[in-house]
């Protein structure tokens, strides 16, 4: 009996263990939380965008180049994303590194004319975030913090991601 | 975001059209037969490519981003491979470009790190878009490559016409304390477009 207990002890335990932490989607790491650095940059119409902690929504930044393959092939996933970014509850900063006005304007009005990307003329902006490579994208939490990275591209609108979003805009990852 | 049907008419005909151009020489004008080859090795451990670029190549992709030409004239002083790595493991594989050594003859030769090219552009007086878009496109000098994870970039080195070997090891482990991994690449060649 005192066996069947303890059996019954540790399986419960280990239940609640797992049960607190959900599977996250491919490519999501969780890291230990750091301030996110300074992000202010201005879009193709010359309206200037910042990261800020205000809004008290959940922040999606993403880099990338219209040379970088991935970042091509992931540009339109990501534009379903921002077309349900109300429901998801998420603001989003796109920022393209270091490429000119025109060559970002062919691409994006091309292949995603719904997604607002933000212009790093210099490059200078995305080198402070460190990226891993290109694309890259951050989740910030409301205090401002980097929450997730996200290696390579990804799928965005498969359901795991989108899920896992609307769970972060809900203030509950 | 409105899409100004004008202004895309521009630079379709500025941009992407140059654009094409340059993608069709890059991809067209060295002739199969004189194409250096790709090698890979596929173990349990890591996948890993390495291909050369000729200079040609190089500079199209270059000149495709608006690069200037003393910028593009750099990129043909040195001899580029592509390089492919993802790791195959459960545990962090460490890329780390110091435990990377080409040698040619007995003697070893020092990729150009981007320090180096950083200095490169200072001196030519590169703009500072460019030297960031150049940087994206190398191989990182140092990266704790995750589980499944995969990175791509280039890899440069003094221009030369000899043979030589890669010798790559990979670290392990968090703490870079677990089991050591080595690759080998031999009759590795800068590829040069007059063969």
């Amino acid at each position: 009996m005192k066996h069947f207990i303890f059996s019954l002890v540790i399986w419960l335990v280990t239940l609640n263990v797992y049960a607190g932490t959900p599977s996250l989607p491919k490519g999501v790491l969780k890291i230990a939380p750091r301030p996110a650095p300074a992000l202010s940059l201005k879009n193709l119409d010359e309206e200037t965008f910042s990261l800020d902690n205000k809004t008290g929504r959940w922040a999606f930044v993403h880099f990338w180049a219209s040379w970088c393959g991935p970042c091509r092939r992931e540009m339109p996933s990501i534009q379903t994303l921002v077309k349900q970014s109300s429901s998801l509850k998420l603001d989003f900063f796109i920022v393209n590194t270091a490429e000119s006005e025109d060559v970002v304007f062919s691409f994006i009005g091309s292949v995603a004319p719904e997604v607002n990307t933000l212009l790093d003329l210099d490059g200078l902006v995305t080198e402070k975030w460190h990226p891993r490579g290109l694309p890259s994208t951050y989740l910030v939490d409301t205090d401002g913090y980097i929450r997730y990275i996200v290696l390579g591209g990804q799928n965005w609108h498969h359901p795991d991601y989108t899920h896992f979003l609307h769970k972060l805009g809900q203030n509950n990852p | 975001m409105n899409v100004n049907l004008l202004r895309i008419a521009q630079i379709l005909s500025r941009f992407i059209f140059p654009l094409l151009i340059s993608g069709f020489v890059a991809a067209h004008s060295v002739p199969a037969s004189a194409a250096a080859p790709r090698q890979k090795i596929d173990n349990s451990q890591l996948k890993m490519s390495i291909t050369p670029r000729s200079a040609n190549q190089m500079a199209a992709f270059y000149e495709g981003r608006e690069f200037p030409p003393p910028a593009i004239a750099a990129t043909r002083e040195a001899c580029f491979f592509t390089v492919g790595i993802r790791n195959r493991l459960d545990d962090i594989l460490w890329h780390d470009i110091k435990s990377w050594r080409f040698v040619t003859d007995g003697k070893e030769i020092q990729p150009l790190s981007q320090a180096d090219w950083k200095q490169t552009w200072q001196q030519r007086g590169i703009e500072q878009r460019f030297q960031s878009t150049f940087r994206w496109t190398l191989l990182p000098d140092l990266r704790d490559l995750r589980p499944g994870e995969q990175q791509g970039g280039n890899i440069s080195l003094p221009r030369t016409d000899k043979t030589f070997s890669l010798r790559a090891s990979f670290a392990t482990g968090a703490d870079k304390t677990g089991k050591k991994y080595t690759v080998q690449f031999k009759n590795l060649r800068c590829h040069d477009e007059t063969e």
